[in-house]
């Protein structure tokens, strides 16, 4: 069963009177319970959520369902989110994304690969189009400039990390 | 003429991102020279700048701000930082270079509109450029640029940065408002208004990023230098973010009315090597397709490109060439319009999907005789049914694609393979099942 | 909102509405017909089925009707050709993933699918692609079935959870077409007014658990009454045919309900459905001749009651009393004890209180938006009748009389909802101390049936079966009419004073019937459980 922790508690008691109303949070703390759940909402998250604001369960599960940042399933410790839409699509974003999962051992996407480490998503247009094909990790800066080659070892690299991000971002938004 | 560097003339130096480096290059210095003129004074100045949104739809600036009830309501001022138009860009880098100079021109913006509260609302995707405009927003707090009693002149705003979590219709400023308000980001019924009745009810502006950094550079100048760069009609310069089969996309700032083709070939370094332009998408994925004939004469200002029955929209510009199956670049325009549609009117969550599985049928080898003209009677049925623009936007593309292209689409119904990859491989979304 | 009104032109006839009206309520106001789903007059406006698109002169856009205002002059249609194809085709996209499961389906026959497909269809099917699937057969709560794919996603039944029940367990979860009505796991649409959203779902997708696949929409008649759920008095209808009453809706009345009723006044029907009731008049013990309380017998409600009558008035009402309850209706209260106060001479009427939910502080009990703790439609019709009869008892001075052996025969006419009355096993066996007891009921009841003693039960008539009027809470007069016959012999209030008195009563006027002819089946026998 899911709990924020004391610190996530705290977060969540500023972050509700931070707007103008308390509904204005509901992103943000779910950004803080998606990460200290291992970067996935579960329904224990919004339980927990819905208790620690005060907010009826659906209104949040409205927005967890709404915006593609959320994970409703379990995730691997590197969500790689592949850009395919229109110029990442022409510049071969989707060949990029097929290559990678082959790469990683998973054949689906929202696949969590065997070893954990993986999760593979098509995304849309993040804001990139000069530097297609690109791609996003977590909720990490942009990975940028691609070329097949690059777009398989940085599998490879972050295997042999197995699983450690140095930067701590969500954290600090 | 060519590019102009007039907004992002500092954008090169990595110093311009701090409040020192800001403040060395002339940053700052317009707030203060702002709080002093009359508020109606900066908006009347704007209006004769003829500044227009730089967001998508072109409505002029002053006349939006002009828009506010005097009901004595709290007003508040977003700016508009959810770039998620496929093509578009220049906002993420506009935010990356010079945070300061969106700041300064909001607290303008806000002292105008006489508002105490502003947000920013930037897409989430985008931690990157949120990482350092909190940096830039803590910097000016404690510079006294931000906050209560701004430098002495009785003047209060708070702006805050709103984060938001992957959803293309809160660019649309009522699903932005919506968001804002901890929702899912629905757009909103209109009327009332955003200006009248927008966050929490209340009396709203809703800018872009680049509208709002534009206003330095309009207090600084003043309107009748600001309109040396454009057109009549479509004064001043605009940042456009190129894409696509260039030798160098990236983010230009030109002066509207800037010939198409120059931007091309000149800036962009032109097509790559053996290539030929075959069309390009010039204001982000909503906006219908112009053929390289097209492109020949086209200038980039708001108005050429509506004579040619397109948008200049956010000035995202994809250039397509001649390697591109155009049945293809339209699947993935039309999957992301399915994908982004909101859900709540009827036409534009049941087109949007209608249209992306009548292409994919077709991507796939399974057209079917009459498909073709199908896609536009669906295409031309969601057009102007809905609460907001998202189903003309997913409508624009296929209605234009399929008209200027109709031989492409045609074949591939016929002989169940693209006309241009005859050997078929990696079109659609073909490898997701 | 104004009450002025101001000129505007519809489909071509000039019409005055009322000024601040939308659209769409004026054209409601003048009865014109307009296609729309999402749009409710009680709840806000959401904008989004696209339906009710209308032609505004001067204004080459379509505009939806439930979200203009009228201003003066404007000239509106909605028969031109360009509304009735944009229609077309936002009913054909509300369509392509549509199940079309209408054989199945429990709102076949009232469903705006295909009332508007009769109007703007009949075209032939473009959607060749294979549709979205979503969830089917989806338990919404104890009362409250979904099935998602027939769902058209106007939020009404969202909008209802939000503003008016406000107990918010539904949502909207993800977005485009994939976008889904549901309730949170764990918090099932659990709340006493969910029924309504069954009522407000215009098409087939929220269906109620206790209706579903019982009967056709189209094989039910229907009869407008007051509900007798709560001292509310909330304006419903009641749906039947031969084989029973079905369910109940409410019907608009601005005064007292508005368009809602709450889901414990959906279940009245159940007691007055053939399975609950008496149909024959009961005498046992030593008043019938049929043996010292060995036995019983059976006799024509009518015979009883003249029988009862000719003994009450042989004893000139020496040692009788009348217990009352607030179920019935006020002509009924005034005819029968206008026999006991004008032929008996009794001051002897006693009020049954009954509280649901506790002490008396209980019938004060308000739910905020319909239900009150007073179960009784009538109680302040009953008050109002004791008091132009100048009686002001206490149920204790029942007690003693019974006690003392003052009073040796009660006549009690019994509620109609025996549910309501968490007291009624107790009060029968109270009362049954009296040497003679006459009830008058028209549910049946084992209790009743067991006591042995000098007993007469005599079946009454519901309240579909009769006329009258009921006085609600706030002192509403509320007329009920009788709409159909399911205990063809069973008697009003009324009609036993009269036949107490010694008169005949008229042959009953004709009705529809649903005792006649009625066919047993599966379905109704699991019916009539409450």
């Amino acid at each position: 069963m899911f709990k924020l922790s004391a610190e996530g508690l705290n977060y969540v008691q500023s972050e509700l009177t931070r707007y103008e109303t308390k509904q204005s949070a509901i992103i943000r703390c779910l950004y803080r319970a998606q990460d200290e759940n291992g970067g996935w909402v579960s329904n224990d998250v919004i339980n927990a959520l819905s208790e620690a604001m005060a907010i009826p369960a659906p209104q949040i599960e409205e927005v967890a369902t709404f915006y593609t940042m959320f994970n409703r399933k379990p995730v691997g410790k590197y969500h790689i989110q592949v850009c395919c839409t229109l110029t990442c699509g022409m510049m071969g974003g989707r060949e990029l994304l097929a290559l990678m999962m082959k790469e990683a051992g998973v054949k689906e996407m929202g696949e969590v690969s065997k070893d954990g480490l993986f999760t593979f998503s098509k995304v849309e247009c993040l804001g990139s189009c000069d530097t297609a094909p690109m791609l996003q990790i977590n909720r990490e800066p942009y990975t940028e400039n691609l070329t097949f080659e690059k777009g398989l070892k940085l599998v490879q690299d972050l295997r042999t990390k197995g699983g450690k991000l140095e930067s701590q971002i969500s954290k600090e938004l | 003429m060519a590019e102009v560097k007039y907004l992002s003339e500092h954008y090169d130096k990595k110093e311009y991102r701090s409040l020192e480096g800001y403040k060395k290059h002339g940053g700052y210095e317009q707030l203060p020279k702002a709080l002093k003129m009359e508020a109606a004074k900066i908006i009347d100045e704007v209006k004769a700048a003829g500044l227009r949104g730089r967001g998508g739809a072109g409505f002029p600036c002053g006349m939006k701000w002009g828009f506010l009830p005097n009901n004595g309501e709290p007003r508040y001022l977003l700016c508009n930082a959810d770039e998620s138009e496929p093509g578009t860009f220049k906002d993420r880098v506009m935010m990356e270079r010079a945070p300061h100079q969106l700041i300064e021109g909001m607290l303008i913006a806000a002292f105008a509109v006489k508002s105490h509260k502003a947000y920013i609302y930037i897409r989430g995707e985008y931690t990157g450029p949120a990482m350092i405009l909190k940096q830039a927003l803590a910097e000016a707090k404690a510079a006294g640029y931000i906050g209560k009693n701004i430098l002495g002149s009785g003047f209060d705003c708070d702006i805050d940065l709103f984060i938001g979590a992957g959803a293309y219709i809160c660019g649309e400023e009522t699903g932005l408002i919506s968001s804002l308000e901890g929702y899912k980001g629905q757009p909103k019924l209109k009327p009332p208004f955003p200006a009248v009745q927008g966050y929490l009810r209340k009396p709203t502006i809703v800018n872009n990023v680049e509208t709002l950094a534009s206003v330095v550079n309009i207090i600084r100048d003043g309107a009748q230098a600001y309109r040396k760069y454009g057109t009549e009609k479509s004064p001043g310069t605009k940042l456009f973010s190129i894409s696509g089969n260039v030798n160098k996309p990236g983010t230009y700032e030109v002066p509207l009315g800037y010939k198409l083709m120059d931007l091309i070939n000149n800036e962009c370094g032109g097509m790559k090597p053996g290539r030929s332009l075959k069309a390009v998408i010039p204001g982000g994925s909503s906006a219908p397709v112009l053929t390289a004939k097209e492109c020949e004469n086209a200038s980039m200002d708001y108005e050429c490109i509506a004579s040619l029955g397109s948008m200049l929209g956010s000035g995202a510009v994809i250039v397509i060439d001649d390697s591109n199956c155009m049945v293809d670049v339209l699947s993935t325009i039309s999957h992301f319009y399915h994908h982004e549609s909101c859900g709540q009117c009827t036409p534009c969550r049941e087109g949007t999907g209608w249209v992306e599985k009548i292409i994919h049928s077709i991507v796939h080898g399974h057209g079917k005789a009459g498909d073709v003209d199908l896609l536009i009677k669906v295409a031309d049925n969601m057009k102007g049914r809905t609460i907001c623009a998202l189903a003309d936007a997913a409508a624009l593309p296929v209605t234009s694609f399929v008209t200027k292209f109709r031989g492409e689409f045609e074949y591939f119904v016929a002989n169940r393979k693209s006309m241009v990859k005859p050997n078929g491989a990696n079109l659609g979304d073909a490898h997701v099942h | 909102m104004s009450t002025n009104t101001i000129p505007c032109t519809i489909n071509g006839k000039d019409v005055e509405v009322k000024e601040g009206s939308t659209i769409i309520e004026a054209m409601k106001a003048n009865g014109v017909e307009i296609a729309h789903y999402c749009w409710h007059p009680g709840l806000s406006v959401a904008g989004v089925c696209r339906m009710c698109m209308v032609e505004i002169e001067g204004n080459p856009r379509l505009q939806i009707a439930c979200n203009t205002q009228v201003v003066k002059g404007m000239k509106i249609n909605n028969t031109s050709d360009k509304v009735k194809d944009a229609v077309k085709w936002t009913l054909d996209f509300h369509l392509i993933n549509h199940p079309l499961d209408c054989p199945i389906c429990d709102q076949a026959g009232e469903c705006g699918l295909q009332d508007q497909y009769m109007h703007y269809g009949k075209y032939e099917p473009e959607m060749a692609e294979a549709k979205v699937k979503k969830h089917k057969v989806v338990d919404l709560g104890p009362r409250v079935v979904l099935d998602s794919e027939r769902c058209i996603l106007c939020s009404r039944c969202v909008r209802f959870t939000d503003e008016v029940s406000k107990t918010n367990e539904l949502g909207i979860f993800n977005r485009g077409d994939r976008a889904d009505i549901s309730t949170f796991p764990g918090k099932p649409l659990d709340n006493n007014y969910s029924m309504n959203t069954v009522d407000i779902c215009p098409v087939g997708a929220l269906t109620s658990k206790d209706f579903r696949f019982r009967q056709r929409a189209w094989l039910l008649k229907e009869h407008q009454t007051v509900c007798t759920g709560c001292s509310t008095g909330c304006s419903t209808k009641v749906f039947f045919n031969k084989e029973g009453l079905f369910r109940v809706k409410p019907v608009y009345n601005e005064q007292v309900n508005g368009h809602w009723m709450c889901d414990i006044g959906r279940d009245v029907y159940k007691f007055v459905n053939k399975e609950a009731r008496l149909f024959d008049a009961k005498v046992s013990g030593k008043g019938t001749g049929a043996g010292n309380g060995l036995g019983a017998e059976w006799i024509l409600p009518k015979r009883a009651a003249l029988k009862v009558g000719e003994t009450l008035r042989a004893n000139k009402g020496k040692g009788v009393a009348l217990v009352l309850t607030g179920q019935h209706t006020v002509e009924e209260y005034d005819a029968l004890l206008g026999f006991f106060k004008n032929d008996l001479g009794s001051d002897r009427v006693f009020h049954w209180v009954n509280t649901v939910g506790g002490g008396p502080e209980s019938l004060e009990a308000f739910d905020g938006l319909l239900l009150r703790g007073d179960r009784n439609p009538n109680t302040a019709g009953l008050k109002e009748s004791l008091q132009k009869f100048g009686i002001k008892t206490q149920w204790k001075e029942l007690l003693e009389g019974l006690a003392s052996g003052a009073i040796t025969t009660v006549v009690v006419a019994g509620p109609e909802n025996q549910t309501f009355f968490p007291d009624f096993k107790a009060k029968v066996v109270e009362l049954s101390k009296a040497p003679r007891l006459i009830w008058l009921t028209a549910g049946k009841n084992l209790d009743l049936d067991n006591l042995t003693g000098d007993v007469t039960l005599i079946p009454l008539k519901s309240y579909l079966e009769k006329s009258g009027t009921f006085v609600n809470h706030a002192g509403l007069r509320q007329k009920i009419a009788k709409g159909l016959t399911i205990v063809p012999n069973a008697l009003s209030l009324t009609e036993v004073a009269e036949l107490f008195a010694g008169r005949e009563i008229e042959a009953a006027e004709s009705c529809s019937s649903i005792g006649v002819g009625r066919v047993q089946n599966e379905a109704t026998t699991v019916r009539g459980s409450l």
